[in-house]
């Protein structure tokens, strides 16, 4: 059966991040920034692993509508949702490497936080006796998902406030957002419009593509992020021409 | 119901932030050197005396002669990005991004000039834009300058 037009944007948006989380893997491996970015390249490469390769499996050999696919994709999701918590914490990490005081206070904040969303998470629940189980794994994916997106906010005001010049962790930590902003927004829409075909049909093509956004900004993040000239070099820069000068 | 409209606000607000941060961020790459005076000046480009128009008086200069020259600008320097010393005659991701963040801003700029606000932080973002553009053309002209054949032994050659 030959396939529509948006079958064939969305075959293409899927392939295009499979391909940028390749190229993510590679850049990092290759540039020896694995060191660096660790947890980052843990998580790409789950994502890979999981969406790109596992759940493709798992739906060819039980079907896509199948009850071991539901089951399998959420618990993914869940782990995936893990993976970007963890994510964000090494961020967090990153931009007080040289505030260990900061670390300390912001180290509880982020278990406080992780232990209120599992709290929220099990009381939300409490309707759902029949499917507690998977009910549970849905709900803690989308709290999760809407904590690492407000954690990420912080984290970009602290990088401003705190006049860190890390401009790497600043794109890749804008990549976070893109990508947790779009979800969370599709999410929204499809609760607002309670579940309407449009709605889905569009969330369908919305959330991949903010994840090939994600990584396409991550991928310039690793690749060429802008080095910023400090302050101390400007100077030097121009007692250098004035010394010229006087020459 | 009132807390999924209240998400999808917030979220749809904080995707455009970080979009317009990824641009902010991409804007602040520093080049070796200051390129764009060069392509300024071999283009008669108008958008650095309108940045120092602002610098210097507060406000830029009358509406139409800004939209006019930040646009005539902008068409003059896409048309460069793509043909000046590229090879691929194509835009990169990065500056297809910024050519859509230079629309939006200029929507805001001709928004901001109806509803009265201050035109000059949008008018000022538009000239670092163009700066930006102004400084990739330049930078890509000296490396063909200073490849195998230069700009003289090309003209020497002929």
């Amino acid at each position: 059966m030959p396939l529509k037009g948006d079958q064939l944007l969305l075959y293409g948006v899927q392939y295009a991040t499979y391909a940028l989380e390749v190229w993510v893997c590679a850049s990092l491996v290759w540039g020896e920034r694995w060191r660096r970015l660790k947890g980052l390249g843990l998580y790409v490469t789950s994502l890979f692993l999981l969406d790109g390769v596992a759940r493709p499996a798992v739906s060819n050999f039980f079907g896509a509508g199948s009850i071991p696919f539901y089951y399998f994709y959420w618990i993914t999701d869940v782990v995936l949702a893990l993976g970007a918590f963890a994510v964000v914490c090494g961020f967090f990490r990153r931009a007080c490497t040289r505030e260990e005081k900061l670390w300390s206070f912001v180290r509880l904040l982020l278990i406080f936080v992780f232990l209120i969303v599992l709290g929220v998470t099990a009381l939300s629940i409490t309707r759902h006796y029949a499917h507690l189980y998977i009910m549970y794994i849905i709900e803690l994916s989308q709290n999760l998902y809407f904590t690492c997106l407000i954690l990420n906010t912080l984290l970009y005001v602290m990088l401003q406030q705190l006049a860190i010049d890390d401009d790497e962790l600043g794109l890749l930590a804008c990549g976070m957002g893109v990508q947790f902003a779009g979800e969370a927004a599709c999410f929204a829409l499809l609760h607002l419009t309670a579940d309407n075909s449009m709605a889905r049909g569009l969330t369908k093509f919305l959330a991949p593509s903010c994840t090939l956004a994600m990584l396409w900004i991550w991928v310039y993040a690793i690749g060429k992020t802008p080095q910023t000239v400090s302050a101390r070099f400007m100077r030097g820069r121009n007692e250098a021409l004035v010394e010229a000068v006087g020459d | 119901m009132f807390m999924a409209a209240l998400i999808l606000m917030v979220s749809t607000g904080l995707f455009f932030f970080y979009l317009q941060a990824v641009c902010q961020k991409i804007l602040r790459r520093q080049f070796t050197q200051e390129f764009f005076q060069s392509i300024v000046n071999a283009n008669r480009l108008e958008f650095p005396s309108v940045r120092k128009a602002i610098e210097n008086f507060g406000s830029p200069v009358e509406y139409p002669r800004l939209t006019v020259t930040l646009k005539c600008d902008f068409l003059a320097l896409t048309y460069l990005l793509k043909n000046a010393a590229n090879v691929n005659q194509h835009y990169s991701y990065e500056e297809r991004l910024l050519i859509l963040y230079f629309k939006l801003v200029f929507v805001s700029l001709v928004t901001r000039h109806w509803l009265k606000l201050r035109e000059t932080p949008a008018a000022l973002k538009l000239t670092a834009i163009l700066q930006y553009f102004a400084n990739v053309v330049g930078e890509r002209v000296n490396t063909v300058r200073f490849g195998n054949l230069t700009a003289s032994d090309y003209l020497l050659n002929l």
